[in-house]
């Protein structure tokens, strides 16, 4: 078995990297003088994933919604669900589904041994019938309507469905009622069979942990499988948006919107690249940026105010969000910012503060054995390392910076969706 | 965790620390404690917010910003809290420790020196806050009590709990009324500041590598030129039964919600208090609770289903997301799981669990500088101050009997509904 040390002489912090024999990738990252541990069991497959094919064989489409619901499913088992089993150990556990990928983690101050064999084990053991899926059904649909009643959700799938023609990440993570209706035990299964593959997935692990206890654990219980190829299928996506404005009427006080960017997706497993995304942002949309405090003066937003580039392996978009009285007027002095950022460049004092600052943000999380856990997760299925990470924010030059902002916000792929009040 | 260290600095101001390496970060915060009431809290909710935005050396928003970014992505942030009937305003600073710097700058004392600042030294001229800087703050306290609409879970258990104490301080929302933020300016904001730090009650926490020693005489320097007269803070839990009291508001939503509100008459006895956080926890906290499984997941009746009591006002809340037509069956199937926890219908199970599940969180607090602040202030009322492991001791020692007489002291107050109603 390879074990390998990986090292950070900036920081004098380390972790492990070891390749199970099983195929699976195993993190583990000792925090001294720690009490607690986190341990996230994940694989790389989300709600984007709804076309795929296994060893070339044919494409296999499954409903909207299937990962979140597998996700809800794998606590079951014929013995009784995995909070039960939690529950005497302690452990404080969850899981949750994303775009693309889908994490089972518990956090715990004893018992960690037993807690990781439940979190081992019940992943890697599903048990769906018929009786089960129908019940699920019921709670998977409340949770839908909760969040159909939630407007930062309707603005930022609204923005998505005016921005993507084909690509399922414009679907709702937990799919729709009618959809989640068509899901067999069958599919479930298929699904299972393909992106449950321990070549597919990582363990993560931080806190009061060792090397040697994680994989004592981990040897019990998971059992080499057969390995597969999966293809994921996406339909061909125009480089266009489909409309660059969507409105909804909703019970909310004061209007939000998110106003979104259509960017190509690139290589996510460059640090370089993302780190000068990542310190351009700051530079143009933080709350040191010129732009946010003409946002807020101008009251076009309220301290609510916050952006993101959101990204996957096969999508990219950059998306402002706010509370705003005035939407339309909040986006058109965004968008002339960035025009005017592209027309007479960048500040170089803004990005030597937003370099420091987002150096220091990164240093921030290492404090959280959760947020630990999870970053190797996120990392690794990006193809990235976090101390590589934190060495290209603190080498990144002012004319890499430039060059990025050059190739991103076009202005005839961006999308606004606003969610206002009748009176308003 | 090392032991926390406490030193009176004056009557009423207290700097506790904890000197620890464990951490990436310093933090330092401020509590201020005032008397909660109508006519000032929309003054002291906004002061806060103000405060934190600039000083005297960093007049405006922007500049402030940036020196926060010239120390590592340095943050300030604030809080505003009720406890009971007094008002918690807190400042709090967090930047990476020294160690991490590039050239090994001495961060930690430059944040303590911001802080005070940012208290003591306020951008004020002719005793008179900035007014445009007001005025933005007014907007977004409006802003806020506008976006507390947006998010029905939140606003159902705000009215809910705004009617169960109708006629209390408690009723107030922490951020005051719409009325009350539109008379504020910025003399009246001046001459609240000035209250403040002459007549709140003051507790000062650290948590970093350094020794406290250079931060303790920033604050001494700066208490010392303020002629201090500490107000008295009371707190009155008990208001006298006067049967259930019914509320309902319609809404055009997917999901109702509704929450039921207890009276726990059990105040002030650490005994009492410690049975009473078990019983909750086994109620209605965490994936082992009795609400958890047996009304969300036996009986499908909501898609959340929790509990969560109050201690200062000797309440206890039950919040849950339901179909309109099962309001009825959730409120009898809640209310019969109460009813089985004063008859002893506890199993073995139940009990074990919830007590894992609360050492085990008691025993995570030491690893996070913001959990462990929260929890030392969270007893600042507390006659005796027990640490989180010593709490865990004694949650060890708690029995059935006890949570079956904690149970048994329940009286149902009140109960409100948001029903959802579709648009015809």
């Amino acid at each position: 078995m390879n074990i390998k040390e990986i090292k950070s002489d900036k920081i004098d912090q380390k972790y492990y990297v070891i390749d199970h024999p099983t195929g699976l990738k195993i993190f583990v990252y000792p925090k001294e003088g720690f009490g607690s541990s986190c341990a996230m069991f994940g694989t790389k497959y989300g709600s984007i994933n709804n076309a795929f094919s296994v060893d070339g064989k044919e494409v296999v489409k499954v409903p909207d919604g299937i990962a979140h619901f597998l996700e809800h499913k794998l606590f079951e088992s014929d013995e009784g669900d995995a909070f039960t089993r939690y529950a005497k150990t302690g452990a404080n556990a969850n899981a949750f589904t994303t775009f693309d990928r889908t994490c089972y983690y518990f956090t715990c101050s004893e018992n960690f041994k037993e807690s990781l064999e439940i979190l081992l084990d019940f992943v890697t053991s599903p048990y769906f019938t018929e009786q089960t899926v129908k019940k699920e059904l019921g709670i998977i649909g409340q949770e839908i309507k909760m969040y159909d009643d939630s407007p930062e959700w309707c603005v930022l799938f609204n923005m998505l469905s005016k921005m993507y023609y084909n690509h399922p990440v414009k679907i709702d993570i937990a799919g729709t009622v009618d959809s989640i209706a068509k899901i067999t035990p069958e599919y479930l299964y298929s699904c299972y069979n393909a992106y449950y593959n321990l070549s597919n997935m990582v363990l993560s692990v931080a806190g009061n942990v060792d090397v040697d206890e994680v994989l004592e654990v981990a040897d019990k219980v998971l059992k080499k499988g057969d390995l597969h190829t999966i293809n994921n299928h996406f339909e061909n996506e125009p480089d266009e948006i489909v409309n660059d404005y969507i409105e909804q009427t909703a019970p909310v006080a004061i209007p939000i919107f998110n106003l979104g960017f259509k960017e190509k997706p690139r290589d996510i497993s460059n640090e370089k690249d993302v780190a000068c995304s990542d310190i351009l942002m700051y530079m143009i949309a933080s709350d040191s940026s010129k732009m946010y405090r003409d946002l807020l003066d101008s009251e076009l937003i309220n301290t609510d105010f916050s952006y993101e580039i959101f990204e996957g392996e096969s999508f990219c978009s950059i998306i402002f969000s706010s509370e705003s009285r005035k939407p339309k007027k909040a986006a058109e002095t965004i968008k002339a910012y960035i025009n005017s950022y592209k027309q007479n460049g960048l500040d170089k004092d803004d990005f030597e503060l937003s370099k420091k600052a987002l150096y220091g943000k990164n240093i921030s999380i290492l404090n959280s054995v959760s947020t630990i856990a999870n970053t190797l997760v996120d990392e690794y299925f990006a193809g990235r390392d976090i101390y590589k990470y934190l060495d290209a924010i603190a080498n990144v030059t002012f004319e890499d910076v430039s060059n990025c902002l050059s190739r991103m916000f076009d202005m005839d792929k961006c999308v606004l969706s606003v969610v206002k009040g009748q009176e308003n | 965790m090392k032991e926390l260290q406490r030193q009176e600095l004056f009557d009423c101001v207290a700097f506790n620390y904890i000197t620890d390496n464990r951490f990436t970060t310093s933090l330092i915060t401020v509590t201020m404690y005032m008397p909660l009431n109508i006519e000032t809290v929309s003054e002291y909710s906004i002061l806060v917010n103000l405060l934190t935005r600039t000083c005297k050396e960093y007049p405006d928003f922007t500049s402030m910003s940036k020196k926060l970014s010239s120390l590592y992505g340095a943050t300030v942030s604030f809080d505003c809290e009720k406890v009971g009937d007094r008002l918690a305003l807190r400042f709090n600073i967090k930047g990476i420790d020294d160690r991490y710097s590039f050239n090994n700058e001495k961060l930690s004392k430059e944040l303590s020196e911001l802080l005070c600042k940012i208290i003591f030294e306020p951008n004020v001229n002719d005793e008179s806050f900035d007014e445009k800087e007001v005025e933005q703050c007014k907007r977004e306290q409006i802003d806020m009590i506008d976006s507390l609409f947006n998010d029905k879970r939140i606003y159902a258990l705000h009215s809910a709990i705004s009617f169960m104490h109708e006629g209390e301080p408690f009723a107030i929302s922490r951020f005051g009324t719409k009325e009350n933020v539109k008379k504020v300016d910025g003399k009246s904001l001046y001459k609240a500041w000035k209250e403040l730090i002459r007549k709140s009650k003051v507790e000062i926490y650290y948590i970093g590598e350094n020794s406290p020693k250079m931060m303790i005489e920033t604050f001494k320097s700066y208490f010392e030129k303020i002629d201090r007269s500490p107000v008295g803070l009371m707190n009155s839990p008990i208001k006298e039964h006067v049967g259930v009291r019914y509320k309902n508001e319609e809404m055009n939503l997917s999901q109702s919600k509704m929450i039921l509100g207890f009276r726990t008459n059990c105040f002030e006895d650490e005994k009492t208090e410690i049975a009473e956080l078990f019983m909750n926890s086994l109620l209605g906290r965490g994936a082992h609770s009795k609400l958890f499984n047996n009304v969300r997941e036996k009986l499908s009746l909501c898609y959340y289903c929790s509990s969560r009591n109050n201690t200062h006002k000797a309440t206890l809340i039950i919040e849950s997301g339901v179909e309109s037509k099962n309001i009825e069956k959730a409120k009898t199937a809640i209310l019969g799981e109460i009813e089985a926890i004063t008859k002893g219908e506890i199993t073995d199970f139940e009990f074990n669990s919830t007590r894992e599940f609360l050492v085990n969180n008691l025993y995570k607090i030491s690893d996070s500088q913001n959990d462990i602040i929260d929890w030392y202030l969270s007893k600042t009322f507390n006659t005796k101050i027990l640490s989180p492991q010593q709490y865990a001791e004694l949650i060890k020692k708690v029995t059935k009997e006890e949570i079956v007489s904690v149970a048994k002291k329940l009286q149902l107050d009140t109960v409100y509904t948001l029903t959802a109603i579709s648009e015809a």
